[in-house]
């Protein structure tokens, strides 16, 4: 059974040949388009180092069938950054040490922009763990994570304003 | 490769597929049933050779209400439970929304899925049983309506014929002064499977209860409603009527990897005092 799934990853889009339909979005992107840098951590929809974004929701990529989601739009950690600036949760995180090893930290912050976007949490330190409990990391690194979580939701808050102004 | 992927466009389509070839595995947010699969295929299991992908289906979608009944399509997600208007009486499924996974989780895992997957554990049910919510499921046969108590046969069985979708589940309208919630126990606060979980709604009149619904999960291998309980709450005023082990002596909490089934007795009797305590703050009967 052949069959074929077009997704645009970080606005290049991309037609992938699939002789799986089991293939998860997770594999496409490390094995097929060589974007290693969403992590497979349990690979079973319970730590969160394959956040990605899909269609602009934060989802768990080992949890997603690739040919699920002909027409997608992917957002994956190496999009955030353009030309030599950071995003502003990457530089909140490296502001606040939100890592210890790193290896979360790629799902952490898609997950971080998801809940932004998603606008519930605001800046309660309560409500920003509860809205990124879907990422562990097992350095421990969680306070330095809310921390910065809450400057990018205020530093993203001001650049709209500014640009809005 | 063999494996059988077929994404119907359409409901008619979808039913047709699956009376054709009943093994096809329905999948919808995938969240129950990759793991699952995963950890069999790690024991040398083979992964499921068809699946019937039901993300394309614009009927499984959506939340509305009619004259009689709310209509919760099968594919909604707990995000969309969590963040739709829905009255008072939902707050308990709503909170239950909330407390599945994490947001990941909560953007594609369905109530649909959580149903037809039946685990005792399953956080959707309490707060649907409180409801008296019924099921539809459709199939080329036609389509019938079962209350979610009868639907719900045991752990991971249901009464889904392998030719029947689950293509809603509808809740009665109520009105009058309701008031419901949720609580959960699991090994930490977040991102946890339950350990015991109740949902209730009551219904206030002139400062009783006129009605009261109470269901507890993972203490059996069916969630179930407290008969006793209810009956016992029935015209009284909040508070005035004590919970005691006999309303529960029905449920047969297990042992297991997560807690003793004597633990899960006396933490269900805690966590339903806590919850109709709560309900009965004059806050939330007035607000």
């Amino acid at each position: 059974m052949s069959m074929s799934v077009t997704l645009t990853v970080n606005r290049v889009p991309h037609t992938v040949q699939l002789d799986d339909p089991r293939v998860t979005l997770l594999d496409l992107l490390r094995e097929r388009l060589d974007l290693t840098g969403t992590k497979k951590g349990c690979d079973r929809g319970q730590c969160g180092a394959c956040t990605i974004l899909l269609d602009g929701r934060r989802v768990n990529s080992c949890l997603a069938l690739a040919i699920s989601h002909d027409g997608a739009e992917i957002q994956t950690i190496e999009g955030l950054a353009e030309g030599g600036a950071l995003h502003p949760v990457q530089a909140a995180f490296i502001a606040h040490d939100a890592f210890q090893c790193g290896f979360c930290t790629p799902g952490q912050i898609m997950s971080a922009i998801g809940l932004i976007d998603e606008g519930q949490a605001g800046e309660d330190p309560e409500r920003v763990r509860e809205g990124m409990s879907g990422n562990l990391c097992r350095c421990g690194a969680y306070r330095g994570i809310t921390e910065a979580v809450i400057e990018a939701t205020r530093s993203m808050a001001e650049d709209a304003q500014e640009k809005a102004a | 490769m063999s494996t059988i992927w077929l994404q119907p466009k359409t409901l008619p389509e979808a039913l047709a597929m699956l009376a054709a070839d009943p093994a096809l595995t329905p999948f919808a947010g995938g969240t129950d049933l990759y793991p699952a699969q995963a950890a069999r295929f790690a024991w040398g299991e083979a992964l499921p050779e068809a699946i019937l992908d039901l993300g394309a289906l614009p009927e499984f979608w959506g939340i509305a209400a009619d004259a009689t009944q709310w209509r919760i399509g099968a594919g909604a997600t707990w995000a969309q439970l969590r963040d739709a208007a829905l009255p008072a009486e939902f707050d308990v499924l709503r909170a239950a929304s909330c407390q599945v996974g994490g947001a990941q989780i909560q953007n594609r895992g369905t109530i649909g899925g959580n149903l037809c997957n039946a685990s005792p554990a399953a956080d959707g049910v309490p707060p649907l049983l409180a409801l008296d919510a019924a099921v539809e499921l459709a199939s080329l046969r036609g389509t019938r309506t079962l209350p979610l108590g009868k639907f719900l046969l045991g752990n991971r069985q249901t009464e889904r014929a392998p030719d029947e979708l689950l293509t809603a589940v509808l809740v009665p309208h109520r009105a009058g002064d309701l008031r419901s919630g949720f609580e959960k126990l699991g090994a930490r606060h977040y991102l946890v499977i339950s350990i015991v979980m109740v949902a209730a709604m009551v219904r206030m009149e002139a400062g009783r209860i006129a009605e009261a619904a109470i269901a507890v999960g993972a203490c059996s291998a069916v969630a179930q409603r407290l008969p006793a309980l209810e009956a016992a709450l029935r015209g009284s005023r909040p508070g005035e009527v004590a919970v005691t082990p006999g309303q529960l002596d029905h449920l047969a909490p297990i042992d297991d990897a997560r807690a003793t089934g004597a633990y899960r007795r006396e933490a269900a009797l805690v966590l339903v005092r806590r919850l109709l305590a709560r309900l009965a703050l004059p806050e939330a009967l007035v607000a």
